[in-house]
């Protein structure tokens, strides 16, 4: 029973990343409809990135999104207008070139840059463990997960409070109307983008403090993504988290009682059956 | 109707005597060989992804499923038991074929479309990869050899030539074999209804199109061409994993459909010597210092295509050739069209 407890609070934990994550996805994709399929190569980019901060600065990794941020933000920005852009009014499948291509691009360089050896940082100063009743938590995944909720939260405030969320979110609605009541799509969805990928720069500043990274990373993290963003549906930010959290669950305990193997067999299981079931997603909103 | 002689069929007939002649060129040169035996195993794959991706419009990532399974039949069925890979590769095909019913009906009953259906597929390779390596008695995490023969009847009973050039011939006979199908699919009803289903599904089925039949179809057949070269791919690997279930040959395979040009017959055909030569070429001669400069090229490549030139090398070469053809024209008089 115990042991449950352990592998349940252990994949809420890896969850609450997981949420933050997709998060940039559901932005993404919810808004702009764009289908970006480079997402876990954005992770894997910015856990690189992290990496090279909390090296040459010698910062712990949980700091180094305040680099990483701005700097993944202006890659998404620039990714935007130089591929994004060209293939909005396109079919859905040449989105998926261009983003496959980039995919591609990253760990192409990254390999070139790192090689192929995986790379790990220092123990980060939130190492250690807490006890609570039996139940051991790692003291890293539990800031991780906070700082997760946090941001989730930090982004919902903005998207719901803050001009131009409230542009985005208009942008999502109705793009025409949007562009009509003066809101800069072009502008909207740089930005979009820009936030969507700074996302994964927080994210792999955390995933950072107890992973390691390797250029082929990006994969398992994209396939996950959408996982997560199937079973979430649109326009939900809760739905993100609830199904990030869900995920993770699952993950950890096929991890625990079934078999270390299975962990992405289990995860895919869930995806062909919300599809199945319910093709908009657990809590989509459109 | 009277058959016409159009440049396609002019340039596919050239090609087609190049390829068949190319071992007696290079038969020798075993690294050549086999370069040139990819290039067509790529083209094959590719030609067959037309008919689900291209015509059919659904951006499919599950050409790694396939192949493994057509792989793990031929290939256990040789260890174990020696039988013939002639026959089992059909056997391989037909399961294939079994198992993208297994998938392909759910998904297309349940609407699953675009990019759901994209990686839907793409985690069917995955899933397959996985469930393989946790079945030990079959896959595992070790790779298992096929035999090898040591008399010239046995080599080719059993498919284990020690030479590459036998596999270029089958592979070309494959190659055929898909393009045909697909020029067959693209002249029927079929390939009509892929067609407009592939640009508009809704209305596609208002008017009359059985979507989900044609869908199936498109599939089964992709499956059962991609099961086939999936039999005869393990025989000229020699060894058996489950890293045959390989999710980035899948978007490879993909590649080639758009950078040849998305729903032209030809269009895999050209990516595939195109791509795949400069790939294997950039690997071989920069392999040791700059890994992943051959995947810069790639990237770069694609994304050109996909922004500027969404008709793929097919267009690009139609435009080249639409430019010169009024020299042609103008030498000729204009002889050639009424002959």
């Amino acid at each position: 029973m115990e042991n449950l407890a352990q592998n349940i609070i252990n994949g809420l934990m890896m969850g609450g990343i997981y949420a933050l994550i997709v998060l940039g996805l559901s932005i993404i994709f919810g808004v702009m409809n764009v289908v970006n399929f480079a997402h876990g190569d954005f992770v894997m980019l910015s856990m690189y990135g992290t990496f090279l901060v909390a090296t040459w600065l010698n910062w712990d990794a949980i700091a180094t999104p305040l680099i990483t941020f701005p700097v993944m933000f202006l890659v998404g920005v620039i990714t935007y207008y130089i591929l994004i852009q060209p293939t909005l009014r396109e079919k859905y499948v040449m989105q998926i070139a261009v983003t496959v291509g980039l995919q591609y691009l990253f760990r192409a360089l990254t390999q070139i840059a790192f090689k192929a050896s995986p790379r790990a940082l220092n123990f980060s100063i939130i190492q250690g463990n807490i006890e609570i009743g039996g139940l051991t938590i790692l003291s890293s995944r539990l800031i991780s997960f906070a700082v997760s909720l946090l941001v989730i939260f930090a982004v919902y405030i903005f998207l719901s409070k803050s001009w131009a969320g409230k542009a985005i979110r208009a942008a999502s609605d109705d793009l025409d109307v949007a562009s009509l009541v003066g809101v800069n799509y072009h502008r909207t969805y740089a930005i979009t983008f820009g936030l969507g990928t700074g996302l994964t720069a927080v994210a792999g500043g955390l995933l950072m403090t107890f992973q390691q990274v390797g250029p082929l990373m990006g994969m398992s993290f994209g396939l996950l993504s959408w996982v997560v963003l199937a079973m979430a549906g649109l326009g939900s930010t809760s739905g993100v988290l609830i199904s990030g959290l869900i995920v993770g669950v699952a993950e950890s305990l096929a991890i625990a009682y079934w078999d270390p193997r299975a962990r992405l067999l289990v995860v895919y299981m869930l995806f062909i059956l919300v599809l199945w079931i319910k093709p908009r997603g657990l809590f989509g909103r459109k | 109707m009277r058959y016409q002689l159009t440049p396609k069929t002019i340039f596919l007939t050239i090609g087609l005597l190049l390829a068949l002649i190319l071992p007696l060129l290079f038969g020798k040169n075993q690294y050549t060989t086999l370069l040139a035996t990819n290039v067509l195993l790529y083209a094959t794959l590719g030609t067959a992804w037309n008919i689900i991706g291209g015509m059919g419009g659904q951006f499919d990532l599950s050409a790694g499923a396939y192949l493994g399974i057509g792989s793990f039949v031929v290939g256990t069925l040789l260890i174990r038991f020696g039988f013939s890979p002639w026959i089992t590769m059909f056997l391989g095909a037909l399961i294939a074929v079994g198992l993208s019913l297994m998938v392909g009906l759910p998904l297309f009953r349940f609407k699953v479309r675009e990019v759901w259906y994209a990686l839907a597929s793409a985690a069917l390779v995955e899933v397959l990869r996985v469930l393989f390596i946790m079945w030990e008695e079959v896959g595992g995490a070790t790779e298992r050899f096929l035999p090898m023969y040591y008399d010239d009847f046995s080599k080719f009973t059993h498919m284990r030539f020690s030479s590459y050039v036998p596999y270029y011939y089958i592979l070309l006979a494959m190659l055929i074999f898909a393009y045909l199908v697909n020029v067959r699919i693209r002249k029927t009803r079929l390939g009509y209804s892929l067609l407009a289903l592939s640009e508009e599904e809704d209305a596609a089925a208002v008017l009359g199109v059985n979507v989900r039949l044609s869908k199936i179809k498109a599939l089964m057949t992709y499956a059962f061409i991609v099961g086939l070269v999936g039999g005869v791919d393990v025989c000229i690997k020699g060894n058996l994993h489950a890293s045959s279930f390989n999710a980035v040959q899948s978007t490879e395979v993909a590649i080639l459909g758009i950078v040849g040009g998305i729903g032209i017959t030809h269009g895999p055909l050209l990516a595939a010597l195109f791509m795949v030569s400069i790939r294997e070429l950039l690997r071989a001669q920069l392999g040791g210092g700059m890994e992943g400069l051959y995947m810069v090229i790639y990237a770069v490549v694609l994304i050109l295509i996909a922004i500027f030139r969404p008709d793929g090398i097919a267009g690009i070469l139609e435009s080249i050739y639409n430019r010169i053809k009024p020299k042609i024209s103008e030498e000729n008089n204009g002889r050639l069209s009424d002959a």
